[in-house]
């Protein structure tokens, strides 16, 4: 059934707003910034077209890649430290992230200037990324797994840190005036009233995370960190390309399959 | 017993909500507290475990000054005071049992908390607790998946857990409908009598207060302007506290008959 519309005037609208001077602004000012810089680091389309029909030694190993590598026993062990990273880093750094995110929050730390200083020192190791940590490790401990795992250690303490914290500013608030009013301890409040509230999303973030560690850790190893991305330098500073696509391509697969799983179990968390 | 010597409380802001408040309450009453929105209610009740703290004058709680209270002393008072609040303040996403199982927190030591791991005799309290509000059957349901009314009986039962001398319920069935009100207010009742908890509500509804106080105060911006059996509540007293006289929005009947 349609209701009749005839015969009834539309009321006439208020004037539309115009568009801020702050929206129009901004828009012509990123215009502006995309130009200037494409200019000043000197992109052209034409040296990407001449560059493509030049001999390539690189993209030519990408042709054929040497699938042998998938099953070589020698990629074999780097591919299993590269696991064993990601897994160490995420669990050891999503583990003080709970407290460390809690810890920061108004009503998880009634002391302003504690407060103060861990959300300081959240803010500290968010800005740096992953591979500053890694060579920052590498020359503090020298080559192998452990830099590698320090640098996903803080790297992962630093985004599930973030991303809880930004889920701790969104929960109910009754709950913890709840538990305060009983008489629970600060801890104990946490534990009942907040905890149970950002488990999933919490959950979601350190299987994030670890995805995020899997891909890291390929590039951990370029800088001597360990993992899959020593095989890979390897090569490349060997120059065996179809060897080193290989590697790439066992690896993508890897990443992909565990990236689906996460992204799956996620889905049911949420 | 509860008493309240010339107490005042003003929020950061200058908001007065409380003025030179002298009441007293003693072991075993069923008080009922009315009063428009912003009349100070909330924050009385709130004065009584501490949540608000006092800004001058006296309270004494079960023979504790309140505002002379160590933070464990805080916690020792509140452990003795049941709170049940308007919006159930349960958390959705864990069961029942663990949200009455917070009452018990303050008897728990913190690692059994942090893990998780309660004491069977502390379980059983809030058994007991759960059965008393008669909604065990739904121990290990999601309090999400709960009505309105069975969630305020999940929070009437976390403040049994407690084992309370005194429960304070801030408008408990503001965001119920009235069957399920009248169902909440009897249990209220009930416990007060059968435990001899000295209990202080906060309603709107006048009809629900006279229906269910043995005393109603009466509140209006901050001051007392009322305090009686609920048979002594005529228009004149109705005037007092809402500033003009009765109409059908007053009264939950006549508003759920609209």
């Amino acid at each position: 059934m349609t209701v009749p519309t005839v015969g009834i005037q539309a009321p006439n609208l208020p004037p539309k707003p115009r568009p801020s001077l702050f929206a129009i602004g901004g828009t012509l000012a990123a215009i502006a910034m995309t130009i200037v810089t494409a200019r000043s680091v000197g992109f052209s389309f034409g040296g990407i077209v001449t560059n493509l029909g030049r001999k390539n030694s690189v993209i030519e190993g990408l042709l054929s890649p040497d699938w042998g590598q998938i099953w070589s026993r020698r990629s074999r062990a780097p591919f299993i430290e590269t696991f064993q990273l990601a897994v160490l880093g995420t669990a050891t750094g999503s583990l003080l992230s709970l407290p460390l995110a809690l810890w920061s929050t108004r009503f998880g730390n009634p002391n302003p200037f504690t407060r103060g200083i861990l959300r300081g020192f959240n803010n500290v190791i968010r800005s740096i990324p992953d591979l500053l940590w890694a060579l920052l490790f590498v020359s503090a401990v020298g080559i192998g797994a452990l830099p590698g795992l320090l640098a996903l250690f803080f790297f992962s303490l630093a985004v599930t840190t973030k991303l809880t914290s930004d889920t701790l500013d969104g929960i109910d608030m009754g709950p913890i005036e709840a538990a305060n009013a009983t008489g629970a301890n600060l801890s104990q409040m946490l534990r009942t009233a907040v905890v149970p509230q950002i488990l999933p999303a919490y959950s979601s973030f350190v299987l994030y995370n670890f995805e995020i560690n899997l891909r890291a850790s390929a590039v951990l190893g370029l800088v001597g960190a360990g993992g899959i991305g020593n095989r890979i330098e390897f090569f490349r500073g060997r120059g065996e390309w179809e060897e080193l696509w290989g590697l790439v391509f066992m690896f993508f697969l890897v990443v992909f399959v565990v990236e689906r799983i996460s992204v799956t179990l996620r889905r049911r968390l949420i | 017993m509860i008493r309240f010597e010339d107490a005042s409380v003003t929020y950061p802001g200058g908001v007065l909500a409380l003025r030179d408040l002298s009441i007293e309450v003693d072991a075993g009453e069923f008080v009922v507290i009315v009063g428009l929105s912003g009349a100070g209610k909330s924050t009385l009740i709130r004065a009584v475990n501490g949540l608000v703290p006092l800004t001058s004058g006296k309270l004494q709680v079960n023979g504790r000054e309140v505002t002379e209270l160590s933070r464990a002393g805080m916690r020792e008072l509140r452990s003795e005071v049941g709170m049940i609040f308007q919006g159930f303040n349960l958390v959705e996403r864990t069961t029942v049992l663990n949200n009455v199982l917070m009452g018990r927190l303050h008897r728990v030591p913190t690692w059994r908390t942090l893990l998780g791991m309660y004491p069977k005799a502390d379980i059983d309290i809030a058994a007991r607790a759960l059965g008393q509000v008669e909604i065990i059957e739904k121990a290990y349901t999601r309090a999400s998946d709960l009505s309105g009314g069975q969630r305020q009986r999940v929070g009437i039962a976390r403040a049994l857990a407690q084992e309370p001398s005194i429960v304070l319920a801030d408008e408990p069935v503001a965001s119920l409908d009235p069957p399920t009100s009248h169902v909440v207010m009897r249990y209220l009742q009930q416990i007060s009598r059968d435990l001899g908890i000295t209990t202080i509500v906060n309603l709107h509804f006048l009809d629900l207060a006279t229906a269910y106080a043995d005393r109603i105060i009466g509140l209006r911006d901050g001051m007392l302007v009322f305090d009686g059996p609920g048979s002594a509540c005529d228009a004149q007293v109705f005037e007092d506290i809402y500033g003009r006289s009765l109409t059908a929005d007053d009264t939950m009947h006549k508003q759920a008959a609209l």
